[in-house]
């Protein structure tokens, strides 16, 4: 292997080369022949009865081509946007899921649902078109409020207490049971703020239909082309799924929020045809605002059974979801089966006892967003850990050491349904107080208080399940996709390597990462090798890039194509050498006989299978391409140490994070600068909820917080310097050795922080977003 | 209204609406797609370019605005295959992942360092980068970055 | 949204009350205000120019007087529509009480904004409101005084 650029090698990123020269191809850079525009007309009331819709005026305005309302997409046949996972409630019953056409046409739900769609010649008649279309509502009551949803108005005809699923799961009885024998037991009532993932590249569509094929064309910022194809075309009914093509092209963040099958893409693909022209929408950021899905919104109460000497004994916790208006692509799964099943954490706790009651309202629909149900989990799971230590005034770092699953545990079966393969939590916290430089705490906070401040110092130690995953799991427990992942590794006659993935590559570096395995395992020039995604057109199949899936399962597919490859090329290299294949070796990037001083280098090889002189044809085909697909045995499951340290200004509130660490343990690590990098990202995204970022609605319903005015995005100022260092126990059920490493920072922080805070303020609670307003009056009232 | 611009050394004279973002004209007059328009409010920086040699949010300047103008965008900073030191530093410290920030946040960057009197500390490059959002890096390699460049700068 | 307040005005309640029906006082008094016509007995249709932080747009928007009791009180039901800026409604209950310096004026609005207004202005409606109100009533009671 090659040390600059093999498996290991910090290799600076291929894709970089077009970012940073302006470049990229995002959706909204593509433009193509006689291509129209499209604005949505939005609900401005979060519930209403649309009595009417007129288009006329919209249609006089100079400009405007055509005016589609949502009755048009029904009587064409045009279905509703799916929910992909059936959550059971605990009775057994299935969840509700309402009607949610892509276009509203007789309901609106949520402020900035979408009622009808004007294509136009510009954007600016688009503009002008939707502003003149009118519509006359009946305002009806609207529910906002997470904790009493289910008390309020029914929003939906068939969702009863406006509950979308009562689910449970873990063992009720023997967590009562705990309880009863616990010498103390700590409660804790949280939430998890409502957040709005914010790509920085708002969402786009480009659709176009060609007449002479009958095929159709959609250019979109999808983290899941494929996932997109065969949504638009079993479920929405747009067409044939031969005859579409998705393509995703350079993603510009995704964060969960570019996964779900959208009212836009599907509008304009389905226009496309009747306008009988391309069409492109790209939305503003005050529309991304209202129109992609949001994430968390919890409202938890958690309590946690101990024993005096701080064994952990049972937990139960009790979450209220709200999941917006409808249920969103992959909604229903986040607050059951990515976040119950997380409770154990790295904990031995014997008993779990975990019930969700998710719940609609008239917000936007929430879904995954980085993390997905991991971070509430471990929100949970971590705040109240801390807080037990403290009620018991145990230290925080013991209380964890004594309860963690020792590595010779493993595999693992905890009490909520995951087998956990492998796993060293000690040795992640041990390496991450020796950065943290725990032992100097006491005298930085002897020196913040001499400077009349307030220091605190937050744990949390966090574990996920991620590179989703088994589909036969899944699908057992209601998913109605398989999450295997699909690689086709091409070889060309001269040697080069094109590589095919079902994964999409939004920021995660996939065309570096995937090279650097592919030229490794092959022993070829890096630069050989050409990684492709996002189009339907190129590549099989695929289920995309989220749950930070993509080394764990897509990698392993290419792994797998490799096994094939390799396979092949020994066969084609005996008959070569004039032996058999058990024979022949392969290391290096040669493919070598002990009965012969000549190795066959890896090209010479490729070449052989293209020219097929010495291999007999009816044992084995020309040519040297592969395919494989592989679906996991389990989940990954990565985990990790980290420690914040905060100061206050107790007369501002204004904390300021002195310190991050975060020491992870993701298995093996093919690039470490990637690697890092993903880690930088989801620290910045848990710190953002931690302290700025706040998905608010009024009591109408109204989205205040809808820009950047009034959003708070973590700014660079805003942010430390992150220290980051890593552990491995590989993954003991995956080729790689891999487990992801896309979600850990904003799994793990949040709690860190928070805990931290509380520790400053000697509170137990402080809500998030920890803004210097809530700081301020948290200090007042304890004043 | 018919507006000359001098964009990446290249004179252009467009026709363009009175209410013409300059971003729109850079983007769809001009096909310089790389300068990239992430919100509506004039906050997220993805669409700075160069007016002048300063730094400005394109969406935020109308195209007569700049009429008579000077302007640099990120196409317009390599010489040939000699990328800018700011592009290079980028690269190096792994300062970027989806990109879409990238163009905008290498042009503030550039402007940024341009106009220190004194080389700057991390702090001062994290405040002087407020009008740039990134959701991806978390800014810790951006700022490594910006330091990294100034010293070849 | 709630709104509450009182100002005093220099002139007999009657005069109040007489003038606060009349369109051309009201298009003089509302910040604005581009157009007010008296569309039938008690109610008007108005145009209204207005710019809350970042969003501007032209309001049209009718007021209906409801439940008048001369010179006292009314109810004011008022609905306005912005097109992509917004709409806004609300209705404000207005008694006139007779003080020593002239007439003292009560007003109480409930009242709900939606649309970009809600989306982006919603940190700046309430002092937008005030400031529209107090200028309105400054301009009123400049009627009485010099």
């Amino acid at each position: 292997m090659d040390a600059e650029t093999g498996i290991g090698a910090s290799v600076l990123r291929k894709e970089d080369a077009r970012f940073i020269t302006g470049k990229g191809q995002y959706t909204d850079d593509i433009s193509v022949f006689g291509q129209t525009h499209c604005v949505f007309v939005r609900s401005p009331h979060a519930r209403a009865k649309i009595n009417s819709i007129n288009t006329d005026p919209a249609m006089a305005v100079d400009g405007v081509i055509r005016v589609f309302t949502g009755d048009e997409l029904v009587e064409d046949g045009i279905g509703d946007l799916p929910c992909g996972w059936v959550v059971n409630s605990k009775d057994g019953s299935p969840m509700v899921s309402p009607p949610h056409p892509p276009i509203a046409t007789t309901v609106v739900n949520y402020v900035g649902e979408p009622y009808a769609f004007v294509v136009a010649e510009t954007l600016q008649a688009a503009r002008d078109g939707a502003e003149a279309v009118e519509a006359d509502f009946d305002i009806l009551e609207a529910v906002v409020d997470t904790a009493t949803a289910s008390s309020s108005t029914q929003i939906h005809e068939n969702a009863p207490n406006n509950q979308a699923y009562d689910w449970e799961l873990g063992d009720k009885e023997a967590t009562d049971a705990a309880f009863e024998n616990a010498d103390h037991v700590t409660e804790l009532d949280i939430t998890n703020n409502r957040l709005i993932p914010n790509a920085i590249e708002p969402r786009a569509a480009l659709g176009s239909y060609d007449a002479a094929s009958s095929t159709y064309t959609l250019y979109t910022t999808s983290q899941n082309p494929h996932v997109e194809r065969v949504v638009l075309a079993l479920f929405v009914n747009v067409a044939p799924e031969a005859n579409l093509r998705v393509i995703s092209p350079d993603v510009g963040g995704g964060f969960g929020s570019k996964i779900f099958v959208y009212a836009e893409e599907t509008a304009v693909i389905w226009a496309s045809a009747k306008v009988g022209r391309p069409i492109k929408w790209r939305a503003d950021r005050s529309e991304s605002f209202l129109a992609d899905a949001h994430g968390r919104d919890h409202v938890t109460k958690a309590q946690l059974a101990l024993s005096s000497d701080g064994e952990m004994l049972g937990l139960r916790v009790k979450t209220i979801a709200n999941m917006g208006a409808y249920l969103s692509t992959f909604s229903s799964s986040v607050p059951t089966y990515l976040y119950g099943t997380l409770m154990a954490g790295q904990y031995k706790t014997p008993a779990i006892y975990v019930e969700t009651q998710a719940v609609f309202t008239n917000t936007s629909p929430v879904d995954a967003y980085r993390g997905a149900g991991r971070p509430e989990a471990t929100y949970v799971v971590e705040r109240i850990v801390e807080t037990a230590a403290r009620e018991l005034n145990m230290d925080p770092v013991e209380l964890r050491r004594k309860n963690f699953i020792p590595p010779d545990a493993f595999p693992y079966q905890t009490p909520v349904a995951l087998e956990y393969d492998t796993g060293n939590y000690a040795a992640s916290m041990s390496k991450a107080l020796e950065l943290a430089d725990s032992d100097g705490y006491a005298a930085r906070k002897a020196a913040s208080e001499a400077n009349g401040k307030l220091r605190g110092i937050g744990y949390s130690c966090y574990i996920e399940a991620c590179g989703i995953a088994p589909s036969q799991l899944v699908i057992s427990l209601g998913a109605g996709v398989g999450l295997f992942e699909s690689a086709e590794v091409r070889v060309d006659v001269s040697g080069s390597v094109s590589v095919m993935t079902g994964s999409h590559s939004h920021g995660q570096g996939h065309e570096t990462t995937f090279a650097q395995l592919v030229s490794d395992r092959l022993g070829i020039p890096f630069d050989s090798v050409n990684v492709i995604h996002g189009d339907t057109g190129r590549s099989d199949y695929g289920l995309g890039t989220y749950g930070s899936r993509s080394i764990a399962v897509g990698g392993s597919a290419i792994d797998k194509a490799l096994d094939k490859i390799i396979a092949k090329g020994k066969k084609i290299a005996a008959h070569m050498f004039e032996t058999t294949e058990d024979k022949v070796n392969f290391a290096e990037g040669q493919f070598s006989y002990e009965g012969s001083n000549e190795p066959k280098p890896f090209a010479e090889i490729a070449g052989a299978a293209y020219i097929p002189a010495v291999y007999p044809l009816d044992e084995l085909e020309p040519g040297l391409s592969e395919k494989a697909f592989y679906d996991p045995k389990n989940f990954t499951y990565p985990a990790g140490s980290y420690v914040c340290e905060v100061e206050i200004d107790p007369s501002t509130g204004v904390t300021e994070i002195q310190k991050f660490v975060a020491v992870d343990d993701f298995g093996n690590v093919i690039n470490p600068m990637i690697v890092e990098g993903q880690v930088h990202g989801g620290l910045a995204q848990g710190i953002g909820q931690a302290l700025l970022e706040h998905g608010i609605y009024d009591a109408d319903g109204n989205l205040s917080t809808g820009s950047y005015m009034d959003y708070t995005m973590p700014r660079a100022a805003d942010l430390p310097d992150f220290e980051v260092d890593m552990t491995s126990t590989p993954c003991t059920h995956n080729p790689l050795g891999v487990k992801g490493c896309g979600e850990a920072g904003a799994i793990g922080s949040p709690a860190a922080v928070m805990n931290a805070i509380t520790d400053a303020l000697g509170v137990k609670d402080v809500p998030m977003p920890a803004t210097p307003h809530t700081v301020w009056e948290t200090i007042q009232q304890g004043a | 209204m018919k507006v000359d611009l001098t964009v990446n050394g290249s004179q252009h004279a467009v026709d363009v609406a009175d209410n013409a973002l300059l971003s729109d004209v850079l983007r769809e007059t001009l096909g310089l797609t790389g300068t990239h328009v992430g919100c509506d409010t004039s906050q997220c920086g993805a669409c700075t370019v160069h007016l002048n040699g300063s730094s400005v949010k394109a969406c935020t300047v109308l195209a007569g605005q700049a009429d008579g103008g000077d302007i640099t965008t990120i196409e317009g900073i390599a010489n040939g295959d000699d990328l800018h030191p700011m592009q290079v530093a980028f690269r190096a410290n792994h300062a970027l992942q989806c990109g879409f920030c990238t163009p905008g946040m290498i042009m503030s960057a550039i402007d940024l360092v341009q106009s220190a009197d004194e080389p700057l500390g991390a702090d001062e490059v994290r405040e002087g980068l407020e009008g740039n959002f990134c959701r991806c890096t978390g800014y810790h390699n951006i700022v490594k970055a910006v330091l990294d460049a100034q010293a070849n700068m | 949204m709630e709104e509450r307040g009182e100002f005093v005005i220099p002139a007999h309640p009657q005069e109040v009350w007489d003038a606060l029906q009349k369109p051309d006082v009201l298009k003089e008094c509302i910040d604005g205000c581009e157009e007010m016509t008296l569309t039938e007995e008690g109610m008007f249709a108005c145009v209204v120019a207005i710019k809350v932080g970042p969003v501007k747009a032209r309001f049209t928007g009718t007021v209906k007087i409801e439940d008048p009791n001369p010179p006292h009180s009314y109810f004011l039901d008022v609905s306005a529509r912005g097109g992509a800026a917004g709409f806004g409604s609300g209705r404000a209950e207005v008694t006139l009480t007779e003080v020593a310096e002239g007439t003292r004026l009560n007003y109480e609005v409930q009242g709900t904004i939606g649309g970009k207004l809600a989306q982006i202005g919603t940190r700046l409606i309430q002092s937008f409101s005030r400031k529209m109100t107090r200028t309105f009533f400054d301009r009123f009671s400049r009627r009485w005084v010099g």
